[in-house]
């Protein structure tokens, strides 16, 4: 549900590299997307994709070394984030774009008080308020998230995962962001608790109008969580849509076989079919398209050269040779 | 895969000397103790091959007329307090300390090992009896120790290995022990229990293998800690008998002479001092090397 | 009517903790045919997987019988036990943890065949051309047999795991979570490695996983757990279709699925899932379920067969 459909952020050909020892690690190669405020864009990608190292990158908060910006814009809210003094991305952190992270056992620290951890990043961006003020907007943020208030002196041992995950929630939205990043936050949940967890981060997002940049492996919880999708293969874009342009017109071979490979709770299927082969070495990428070793319909042009992004509707990109033709069609 | 995979094919003994290349303090110290025990290893042939003439002549030959002599051109480290040449001495002590030093830890590793390894696998009552055995042991200091054990066994090189070794145990039991209980819970040793292999198997192909790391570090800083304490007890006059060399006993009987000339006091200790930061420069490379929380 | 292969009878697993005693495993009874799958499903603390352990032996059942091709093996000594596990096997969650960091995919492999001695270390050539008949059959190519485990990504570790169970040729294997640590397109290789060595090999499988999708896909029948004790144990297909208990119909509208015009009723529950420290008696589910009733919390509430091979334990049903 977005309440208007201004543009909120801007990736513009990003490209990050990890610089070792042995050899150079292409985590992300151009990749260009947009979100709007308000929405939820779903971030699609198997391990090592680079879908973490994006979601760093937005908060540079990739570790240089060996980390490197090669190149590429990230406009937020007009400005480009990549340009931004480290003090300047301080300010943002936290304030207008939060992240929130897999796994809620660590991302806590077990000798504060959950109602002072919320409380510490009030006060890093609003020095203007008070001990008092500060301590009410922490304990309303624990209710939002569920949390009775009664509990906030309580210490992140004395939680249980589903609840630890709440208290992070708590933390990344007490000061209204406009976009939060939320890596695999249910992941390390069990399903039911998943569910309670992902409906109060929807219910939230709409009361506060934030976006969401929802990066998961789980197609389940994307369909039923978000606006948009990205899907992401070994750096790269290769679709980009609306939820229904993915799961209802997959185009990349990727996608294809991914959608195939889920074993399902509604249909009848006798056998999977997987995708065969993995992933490349990001150390060691092929020269044109990145899936082509593994896809079925790879030509020679695939091999040469990386596609470009084909735009075959007005929300729907794919980045494959095949698509062309959709467009001629299309 | 992600940054932390990426990286050669290697093995683990490989990706380990990488590492430890890197440290330059670590690998100037194994350098110096390489060289060590070279100079161990000829003097050992030499006196093979000239059947102990070089040995008889240069290192014990005394020479009263020229005792407590500074260093010159003849003899480059000066005369001892009965006109011995220090250099040679020094050379040939190398091996006393390195060797016995290296003997007498592998004994308290193999005993350490056996010992911690049984207390950690099995728990309970054994481990109980065990470490608390162990316990006693380590409540008397290792000098203690070590000067009572020779006391009561006679002062032959092979009391004071074992002498040291026994006061090295407990920390070598510790340190297995403790590896044994992180390592027994993991899932390839239920995998392993699951094939029906027996404990013994669990222990010696399973666990310790897995456990080297804080052994070798140890290890290498127990030859430290035995070299120094082969000195005390030489020093004591419990360990080498003059007119052997060795770097204790040189010290000892330079005390009566420190103001007659410093180079029969400084030089062993100087000795002493350089392979004693040596190892343990290269024990603690050696634990970063193999730490593998210091992956990048 | 072949006797089956595998009988539970009412096992118990208890640990002491000091908060009290963990009734990890409370009363489990099934029986399972030679040549099928049973899934066991829940969440954390339902103790699906110590029960699949405790089958096994692998922790010692605290109460209750294990009969394997009809001989009751919970008593058995050690070494008749160790003639047994050529026969039960388990593949584990974790695909690094399960394997030894020091040893080759050869070595792990060979590691079964000669601790059950089916080779003798003499007989090497006979081994190595096993394990590499182990490697094919689990799609790992020949050139790997001298990698280590940590050169390898996910999929291929598991194939290693796989492959070691195989090389007994056991004729149960107990899979814990076997697919869980993987990307999902790796998830459905090893699925279908699974199915088709089944097929070859009548192999029985006690398939343990929190992901309902990827039982419904493979299991005959489900068994759901729910803090040590099984509410529902039915044919795969009548779980999905009609699930009774209101803790697996609320497992069942929980789990995302994939499809954007999906109509969710989701049974959303309150609560949080507890361990079962100290029980008491009455049903476990009832603090969190939307149905609950006073005669839920008097007693236990046993498994009643409700239709053909379909087990309930709920006052409602």
């Amino acid at each position: 549900m977005k309440t208007t459909t201004e543009e909120l952020i801007r990736i513009e050909n990003l490209t990050v590299q990890y610089e070792t020892d042995d050899a150079v690690v292409h985590a992300l190669n151009a990749v260009s997307l947009f979100m709007r405020k308000g929405e939820t864009l779903g971030l699609v990608g198997e391990t090592g994709a680079g879908k973490t190292t994006l979601a760093r990158s937005i908060l540079r908060l990739i570790p240089s070394p060996p980390g490197v910006i090669k190149s590429g814009k990230i406009f937020f809210d007009g400005m480009d984030l990549l340009s931004l003094s480290e003090n300047q991305m301080r300010a943002i952190r936290g304030n207008s774009i939060s992240m929130i992270f897999q796994d809620p056992m660590t991302s806590l620290n077990p000798v504060m008080s959950v109602g002072d951890q919320i409380m510490e990043v009030v006060e890093a961006h609003n020095k203007e308020l008070s001990k008092a003020e500060m301590e009410k907007q922490a304990l309303s943020m624990l209710e939002m998230v569920g949390i009775p208030s009664s509990r906030s002196h309580e210490y992140p041992h004395q939680f249980s995962g589903g609840m630890k995950q709440r208290v992070i929630i708590a933390i990344a939205l007490a000061c209204n962001p406009t976009l939060l990043i939320a890596d695999e936050p249910t992941t390390a949940l069990d399903v039911t608790i998943q569910a309670q967890v992902l409906d109060m981060i929807t219910a939230l997002k709409t009361r506060l109008n934030t976006a969401m940049l929802l990066i998961t492996h789980d197609l389940g919880v994307v369909a039923q969580n978000c606006d948009r999708v990205a899907i992401l293969y070994a750096g790269q874009i290769i679709e980009l849509g609306t939820l229904s342009d993915i799961f209802k017109r997959p185009t990349h071979p990727y996608t294809k076989g991914l959608l195939g490979s889920i074993p399902s709770l509604t249909k009848e299927v006798r056998r999977l079919s997987p995708i065969k082969g993995m992933m490349p070495d990001p150390t060691d990428l092929p020269p044109g398209c990145k899936f082509a070793p593994r896809c079925q319909f790879a030509t020679d042009i695939c091999r040469q050269a990386v596609p470009p992004s084909y735009q075959i509707s007005d929300t729907h990109q794919v980045r494959c040779v095949l698509a062309n033709a959709e467009v001629h069609n299309g | 895969m992600k940054t932390s995979d990426v990286r050669k094919q290697r093995t683990l003994a490989a990706e380990t000397w990488r590492r430890f290349r890197k440290n330059k303090l670590a690998l100037a110290g194994m350098i110096v103790l390489i060289t060590l025990v070279l100079i161990a290893l000829s003097t050992i042939v030499i006196d093979l091959v000239t059947d102990n003439a070089i040995y008889n002549n240069y290192v014990i030959k005394q020479n009263l007329r020229l005792r407590l002599q500074g260093p010159s051109k003849a003899h480059i480290f000066g005369l001892d307090e009965f006109g011995r040449d220090i250099l040679m001495r020094m050379i040939w002590a190398v091996r006393y300390s390195l060797f016995m030093g290296t003997i007498a830890i592998a004994l308290s590793t193999v005993v350490g090992v056996i010992l911690g390894s049984i207390a950690g696998y099995y728990g309970k009552v054994t481990d109980n009896i065990i470490m608390r055995f162990m316990d006693v042991l380590l409540a008397i200091p290792s000098m203690l120790l070590a000067t009572a054990i020779v006391a009561a066994l006679g002062t032959s090189l092979t009391n004071v290995l074992i002498a040291i070794a026994i006061s090295y145990v407990p920390t070598f039991a510790r340190t297995v022990r403790a590896s044994v209980l992180t390592i027994k819970d993991q899932e390839f040793i239920e995998a392993a229990r699951a094939m029906g292999a027996s404990d013994f198997r669990i222990i010696f192909k399973y666990i310790l293998p897995n456990s080297m790391a804080p052994l070798i570090v140890q290890s290498t800083l127990g030859v430290a800690g035995a070299i120094l304490s082969i000195a005390g007890l030489s020093f004591l006059g419990l360990g080498i008998q003059p007119p052997t060399p060795e770097w204790g006993s040189m010290l000892s009987s330079a005390r009566s002479y420190i103001r007659e000339g410093w180079h029969i006091t400084v030089i062993p200790g100087l000795g002493i001092m350089i392979t004693i930061l040596a190892l343990n420069v290269m024990g603690d490379g050696l634990r970063d090397a193999l730490d593998p929380r210091l992956k990048n | 009517m072949a006797e089956p292969l595998l009988k539970v009878e009412h096992l118990k697993k208890y640990f002491h903790t000091n908060q009290g005693t963990l009734h990890a495993v409370d009363d489990v009874s099934f029986t399972l045919n030679k040549g099928e799958t049973l899934g066991v499903v829940g969440e954390s603390g339902c103790g699906k997987s110590t029960l699949g352990r405790t089958i096994l032996r692998l922790h010692e059942p605290t109460d209750g019988k294990v009969f394997f091709e009809g001989k009751e093996i919970t008593t058995l000594g050690k070494l008749e036990m160790k003639n047994i596990r050529r026969d039960m096997q388990i593949i584990f969650q974790d695909p690094f943890a399960s394997l030894n960091p020091r040893m080759t995919i050869s070595e792990t492999i060979g590691e079964s065949l000669l601790i059950q001695k089916i080779y003798t270390r003499k007989q090497a050539d006979q081994l190595r051309k096993r394990v590499l008949e182990l490697m094919d059959f689990v799609g790992l190519s020949p050139r790997l047999v001298n990698s280590y485990p940590h050169e390898l990504d996910g999929g291929r570790r598991q194939r290693i795991g796989i492959a070691r169970t195989l090389a007994l040729d056991p004729k149960f294997i107990v899979c814990d979570e076997p697919v869980s640590a993987l990307d999902v397109s790796i998830q459905a290789q090893i699925l279908n490695l699974m199915q088709d060595l089944q097929d070859e090999f009548g192999l029985t499988y006690l398939f343990i996983t929190h992901d309902l999708s990827v039982v419904k896909h493979l299991s005959n029948t489900i068994a759901v757990m729910y803090l040590g004790q099984v509410v529902e144990h039915a044919p795969s297909l009548q779980l999905f279709e009609k699930p009774l208990h209101p803790y697996t119909q609320a497992l069942l509208s929980a789990i995302p699925v994939p499809d954007p015009d999906y109509e969710v009723n989701r049974v959303l529950l309150q609560g949080e899932l507890t361990s079962p420290v100290d029980p008491v008696p009455g049903c476990r589910f009832a603090k969190r379920c939307p149905y609950a009733c006073d005669a839920c919390r008097k007693a236990d509430i046993p498994l009643k067969e409700v239709a053909p091979g379909h087990f309930v334990a709920c006052t409602l049903v």
